[in-house]
């Protein structure tokens, strides 16, 4: 396997939540990696963390206190470089009974810090596309002008008129039709899938090699959704960028994804390829993995118009973390073996098949780990 | 077969835009049809979905036949009584049999009232139950929605979204309706939360004798909670059946579009691209007014029947309570 261009090593992100008096373990000890080339789709319901691993790696995390260690490494013409190097003395964590009691966080050190370590790596190495497109543009300028802005400021093409042409050749790229009208319109002007096109365009005219796109398909319209989905596929496939995709569209993640990293409660609870992780029939899976699928009405659940297998309770808070498997409340395959276990320790991630890691007690790898 | 609890008949609805300052000066001002001409009837006990992109019509078509909207024309027939020039006096005592799940979770959850009050509210707008009688009664609806006691006394804000949906639901079912227009009942919820809402909306039919207009834009719910299906575009129905024949042999090019969508996001084969714009109200139309994006009136070679302003596209009956509002379909 190649070297990973992104690593991530027990990412913890925390929040600080004024109404509930309390820390928010938004991540917790979140590890993946992202080869040259391969798409890593994370799926969960919101709240599990996808977003804020995302938005750590990009360091756009602004929340107090934030990102407060592990490490992040990335890859970039040859060399390695942890994002998060060398921030942790500027951090210290009380915690007493699984619960967060205090964050001592020196926030104006470590932002310097982080703002040096990101210098020429966000927008350039890890370029982005938002959920709201029309948030993420600038509504005062035309798409041609940012379009612009970004490809000068990110690649070789430093002229105005071979960044223009560059400009325009992306948005034929991303399929907007008439480009050369578009070039001149300004976001407030265009429909939701094509300012989702724009932003697709700016994000890769940059030539990032890591692509994190977060719900692009949320809040598109069905027929918007399925093209937009399409483009990625297709870009994907002539550009070979790697990417992490954040949904929680089951159905967008198994298209686009190579392999799949299904988060809950602010862990990864089970990662490995795609087609394993949601091939109808897995020889081993997560609970949660599996009351996810249940949960979208199957061909099957349709035609028999039998109830829908839905996860009681809710999704975890994650303030106060369960001292065993955070999914262990909502989890219907305790068995009298192994409730013990589930109830008073968290399973590691046990590698059940080459590649195929699940944090679950059912399964003897996590026993033997 | 039961009766006929809801009969629409060529409803509309026009929105009027003013721009600006000289169509304010000279009056002129530029009507949007948003609800064109729908005729439908829902029968007690029954669940109709309709589905269609955003911005074609689905919301304004619930608010519309629980006349939270006055429509622009045509007639609704609510149990026998036509409701279309009710006046608001008029309306109040049919209001409690027709309720509104609406899409947003906070709407009708009053940010400064707990639970436990918002509920009592909603059982006294009506009555005038005993003390006990309301005790009860607000047992009974923790228990329709399986909410647990403890949430009482709560706010909303300490809620969450499942939990919300659930109060928003006992809420409506405290007036103890007969036919609930669910706006996008579980678009703002996560999926698992989704599942156990649909479940509990199904549940409640089954118990209460619900009938519901199902406005969504998610498509397998829609066929699965749906006995029939109606789908929209630009104002319009378009086609209309029971779930089955509408998801599996659509007849609509659009329809087809819509359902084929769903696969494409899922198969894994890179497919040709296909091009067809957006939607727009204020493009003027003449004929059918899916022409512009429809891959069928490109593939029959622009026929000018699509396009002749004399003929939009009648619904025709193919059988089986079937319609679609096509020339080749």
């Amino acid at each position: 396997m190649d070297a990973p261009l992104l690593a991530v090593e027990d990412l913890r992100t925390y929040f600080y939540s004024r109404a509930k008096r309390a820390f928010i373990r938004s991540v917790d000890g979140v590890s993946l990696h992202v080869a040259p080339g391969e798409t890593l789709g994370m799926v969960g319901e919101s709240g599990s963390g996808k977003s804020v691993t995302a938005l750590s790696a990009a360091g756009l995390v602004s929340a107090a206190p934030g990102v407060i260690g592990g490490r992040i490494d990335l890859r970039s013409n040859g060399t390695r470089r942890n994002l998060l190097d060398g921030l942790e003395r500027y951090v210290r964590v009380q915690v007493q009974d699984g619960r967060i009691m205090a964050v001592e966080k020196d926030n104006r050190g470590w932002r310097r810090r982080a703002e040096a370590l990101m210098q020429g790596v966000r927008g350039k190495e890890i370029a982005m596309i938002f959920q709201n497109p029309r948030s993420a543009l600038n509504p005062y300028s035309t798409i041609g002008t940012q379009l612009v802005e970004t490809i000068r400021l990110h690649t070789s093409a430093k002229g105005e008129g071979e960044a223009r042409e560059r400009a325009l050749h992306w948005l034929e790229r991303v399929r907007i039709d008439s480009p050369r009208l578009r070039f001149d319109n300004f976001p407030f002007g265009m429909s939701g899938g094509m300012c989702q096109r724009a932003m697709i365009a700016m994000a890769l005219s940059a030539e990032p090699s890591l692509l994190i796109a977060d719900e692009p398909t949320t809040g598109l319209d069905a027929t918007i959704q399925s093209r937009i989905v399409e483009l990625l596929a297709e870009l994907k496939a002539e550009t070979g960028t790697a990417t992490l995709l954040i949904s929680h569209d089951i159905s967008v993640i198994q298209r686009l994804s190579d392999r799949i990293a299904v988060m809950y409660g602010g862990t990864v609870v089970e990662t490995g390829r795609a087609a394993k992780v949601l091939a109808p029939q897995a020889e081993a899976r997560h609970p949660y993995t599996a009351a996810l699928l249940g949960s979208v009405p199957s061909a099957d659940t349709i035609r028999r118009k039998s109830y829908l297998q839905a996860i009681e309770g809710e999704v975890l808070d994650t303030i106060e973390v369960p001292r065993g498997c955070r999914f262990y409340g909502r989890c219907n395959r305790v068995t009298e073996a192994i409730r013990e276990n589930c109830a008073g320790l968290e399973p590691p991630l046990g590698e059940v098949a080459p590649g195929h890691k699940v944090r679950c007690w059912l399964y003897p790898a996590a026993r033997n780990a | 077969m039961s009766r006929t609890i809801l009969d629409v008949t060529d409803l509309r609805k026009d929105y009027s835009q003013r721009r600006g300052l000289i169509s304010m000066l000279t009056g002129q001002e530029r009507v949007i049809p948003a609800v064109d001409g729908v005729s439908f009837y829902l029968r007690e006990n029954e669940t109709v979905g309709l589905v269609g992109e955003s911005g074609c019509g689905k919301t304004t078509i619930g608010r519309t036949v629980l006349r939270l909207t006055d429509p622009s024309g045509g007639r609704i027939v609510f149990d026998g009584h036509d409701i279309t020039r009710l006046s608001r006096a008029e309306l109040r005592p049919l209001r409690r049999e027709m309720q509104m799940i609406f899409q947003d979770l906070d709407a009708g959850l009053n940010p400064k009232m707990r639970v436990h009050a918002i509920l009592r509210e909603a059982l006294t707008v009506y009555e005038r139950p005993s003390d006990a009688e309301i005790a009860r009664r607000i047992r009974e609806l923790l228990e329709q929605v399986n909410l647990k006691d403890s949430k009482l006394a709560n706010f909303p804000a300490e809620l969450s979204g499942g939990e919300k949906r659930r109060v928003g639901i006992a809420r409506v079912l405290a007036v103890r309706p007969r036919l609930i227009v669910a706006d996008e009942p579980t678009s703002a919820l996560d999926v698992s939360i989704q599942a156990q809402v649909v479940n509990l909306l199904r549940d409640l039919q089954k118990h209460l004798g619900l009938t519901y207009l199902f406005i969504s834009h998610d498509l397998p719910v829609v066929e699965l909670v749906s006995e029939k299906v109606a789908v929209m575009y630009l104002g319009r129905i378009v086609e209309m059946g029971l779930a089955e024949s509408i998801a599996h042999q659509p007849r609509h090019p659009y329809t087809r579009i819509l359902w084929s969508s769903l696969a494409d996001k899922r198969s894994t084969e890179v497919r040709a691209p296909r091009t067809w714009g957006v939607f727009d109200f204020e493009q003027p139309v003449s004929g059918c007014r899916f022409a512009p994006r429809c891959p069928l009136y490109q593939d029959k070679g622009r026929p000018a029947v699509c396009t002749d302003p004399a003929s939009e596209p009648p619904l025709r009956d193919l059988g089986k309570g079937h319609v679609v509002a096509c020339h080749f379909a």
